[in-house]
């Protein structure tokens, strides 16, 4: 698809056409004859059902004018169109003397359905019946037009910018080519390739003017669909991924600075109830992509990270948490290793850092690469972004596979005697003394990220986060994994299994001496909050 | 909420992105952006105090469907084309035994026993229900044809 000459290259000449102004003499009037002439024939009763009647009329016009003569005229015909589109739409809304709003959108509605059943004819019927290429590449040429208005105008207008005509466009089109017919059945997979590449192209951060309409479309429910359950083996699972992190990227410098605005609460909320809806329909899809949606979520969006790390596959079934004497290494599903889609062993950067890494994992020397892995890890030196967080997560997630396979090679299984002595656990007790209190939070964060349904990652790392409870130095660290794992079980619920399963036995268990912490009673509410969690999941706390 | 990690100054392209998205949401999407046009009732959304029911479970089911009465069903045929609810509407007449006549654009019911019936068509007495005057009509040997009857199967 990216090769020169593909789809996406015609995407692309479509953006940059967009910015062309120098049309042959008489085509604007041209196509601003043939677009009335179009939606005059759409609305009348004899253009037979779907069109297809006033269709064969119109082309034959079309070719008339000349329009169809070369690809260029084509282009620009598509450009001129989409253009006098959305000055129509401009010009209803700010014409007072309309009555009501919802004449307006009707108004405008008349001539964009209009253009949009008109693209989707070209689209059906360009090149021979059976030449799917022409057909995507005219689509993607269009919709590239189409994107390449879109950033036009919203650079010229700015804080003016109207996202309605260009959101029905969208999703009239996509509705259009996603009915039940064999030419666009044969295409479909293209067909949302090209919408997702539209999109990423668009994202909040490129158009933020569109940002609402964006998500509108990200999830619809027709669009939702097909992305998640029409496309057969999961081969669009990927592009849909990435349009969440999409939105995810944006969100990020405001959610971290916790003071939203209005509009920016407005479309948090939007993203989480798509996430609702995700965890609800398809809790294998956050399952699968969990890494990159926690890798670009703030460590203090707490809710939104619960959500994803609560989903687990549809299929399991997870023991209640609060079960007494429940026994997590005895559960079947514990010995098999989730499904992690992101690779994230490449982001571990540069190179030479990740050759000495192996080089540690696999010989546990020399000890200088203990005490340079904080250098490594840190970018700046001001407070509340010395550390490159990506890195981390990955380093965390990378170890920790890594000590997996090799207790694994052993003929052992991960558990509390196990994990202890390696050359993994050097970097991640190192990591808890070492790190200063930011570094060390998202360190933490980084681990408790795994701790999710019953599998090998979420049992590996709910030991090591215990064992580095138990083995710590100061009192310092362990109230940082419980304040870690607190605040993530004091939010509203969802909870993930295997966070709730490691906090119950760090206060349950008592080789980890949990009551007998300063912190723990450190103020009134919090020793009332600790009580309240004992109470739910053991029947008497150790006095 | 916490800033665990602190605040950090927004950029100068955060702000712009804010300042699009107040603009923006002025004129957030509506519901009917991303449907079909509806002629005859575009959607209209109004706040409703919370003691009137703010949605109806299930009604979206042939069963529903099934409970409302033909007056009901016939408004729904003709001021919702295009929608589940027009195809709902279909199949529920069907099953009641109204047959539509794709010529005349009306519903028939039988009002008894036809007194021919051939290939092409069947003629007696029928009920039919009337747009135009919105009611209930009879008519004495009416000829139902054939060709004229929408007989797809709504499955």
């Amino acid at each position: 698809d990216r090769a020169p000459g593909g789809p996406m290259s015609m995407m692309h000449s479509g953006i940059s056409q967009a910015r062309e102004y120098d049309d042959p003499p008489g085509l604007h009037e041209k196509t601003e004859y043939l677009l009335r002439e179009w939606v005059n024939m759409y609305h009348n009763a004899s253009a037979g059902r779907d069109s297809t009647k006033a269709f064969t009329m119109f082309v034959h016009q079309m070719n008339v004018q000349g329009i169809l003569k070369t690809d260029d005229l084509i282009t620009r015909f598509f450009r001129l169109s989409t253009e006098m589109c959305t000055e129509l739409c401009y010009r209803a809304f700010s014409d007072q003397s309309n009555p009501s709003p919802s004449l307006v959108r009707a108004k405008c509605f008349h001539t964009l359905d209009a253009y949009v059943r008109l693209i989707t004819l070209l689209v059906k019927h360009s090149g021979d019946a059976n030449n799917s290429l022409t057909k995507i590449n005219l689509l993607h040429k269009v919709l590239g037009i189409v994107a390449g208005v879109l950033l036009r105008d919203h650079d010229f207008r700015s804080t003016e910018f109207q996202q309605l005509p260009y959101h029905r466009i969208f999703i009239m089109l996509f509705l259009e080519l996603s009915a039940p017919e064999q030419v666009l059945e044969s295409i479909s997979v293209q067909v949302l390739n090209a919408f997702c590449n539209t999109l990423h192209i668009l994202q909040p951060s490129k158009a933020p003017g569109f940002a609402y309409a964006w998500l509108e479309l990200v999830s619809h429910r027709v669009f939702l669909g097909k992305m998640l359950v029409l496309t057969p083996q999961q081969r669009a699972w990927g592009m849909y991924a990435q349009l969440l992190i999409d939105m995810f990227k944006f969100l990020a410098p405001f959610l971290r600075n916790v003071e939203l605005p209005k509009q920016i609460q407005l479309l948090y909320k939007g993203t989480l109830r798509v996430l609702l809806v995700l965890l609800h329909d398809f809790p294998e899809f956050l399952c699968d992509y969990h890494y990159g949606f926690c890798d670009v979520i703030p460590p203090n969006c707490i809710q939104m990270r619960n959500l994803i790390l609560s989903a687990f596959p549809r299929h399991m079934r997870l023991p209640d948490p609060f079960t007494p004497n429940l026994k997590v290494d005895l559960l079947p599903e514990i010995t098999q290793a989730p499904r992690v889609l992101t690779n994230f062993a490449s982001m571990i950067q540069p190179a030479n850092f990740k050759k000495d890494l192996d080089s540690y994992i696999n010989s546990r020397s020399p000890v200088t690469f203990l005490s340079e892995l904080r250098s490594n890890l840190q970018v700046s030196n001001e407070p509340g972004m010395r550390y490159n967080i990506p890195l981390i997560n990955a380093l965390v997630l990378y170890v920790g596979t890594q000590a997996i396979s090799h207790i694994q090679t052993k003929g052992q299984a991960p558990s509390m005697g196990t994990i202890t002595h390696s050359s993994h656990m050097d970097i991640f007790q190192n990591l808890a003394v070492d790190l200063d209190t930011e570094g060390r939070y998202l360190f933490l964060n980084a681990i408790t990220n795994q701790l999710r349904y019953p599998n090998s990652h979420t049992h590996y790392f709910s030991c090591t986060l215990l064992y580095l409870f138990a083995e710590a130095n100061t009192e310092a660290i362990q109230e940082q994994i419980t304040r870690v794992l607190l605040e993530r079980l004091i939010v509203n619920r969802p909870h993930p299994w295997g966070l709730l399963v490691t906090f119950i036995e760090l206060i349950k268990n008592p080789t980890f001496k949990f009551w007998n912490h300063e912190f723990v009673r450190c103020a009134p509410e919090i020793e009332k909050l600790f009580d309240s969690v004992a109470r739910s999941c053991m029947p008497q706390k150790p006095s | 909420g916490v800033a665990p990690l602190g605040p950090v100054p927004l950029t100068k392209n955060c702000f712009f992105q804010s300042q699009m998205l107040e603009a923006s949401s002025q004129h957030m999407p509506h519901p009917s952006d991303s449907e079909r046009l509806r002629l005859y009732f575009p959607r209209n959304l109004c706040p409703t105090p919370s003691y009137y029911p703010q949605s109806l479970p299930n009604c979206d089911s042939l069963d529903f469907f099934q409970r409302l009465s033909v007056e009901t069903l016939f408004f729904i045929f003709y001021y919702m084309e295009g929608t589940k609810a027009q195809y709902l509407a279909a199949k529920a007449l069907k099953k009641q035994s109204w047959r539509f006549h794709t010529e005349h654009m009306m519903w028939f019911q039988r009002h008894e026993e036809p007194k021919t019936i051939n290939d092409e068509f069947e003629q007696g007495t029928y009920i039919y229900f009337d747009y135009e005057k919105w009611g209930q009509r009879k008519k004495e040997g009416f000829i139902f044809e054939y060709r004229f009857l929408e007989d797809r199967d709504l499955n």
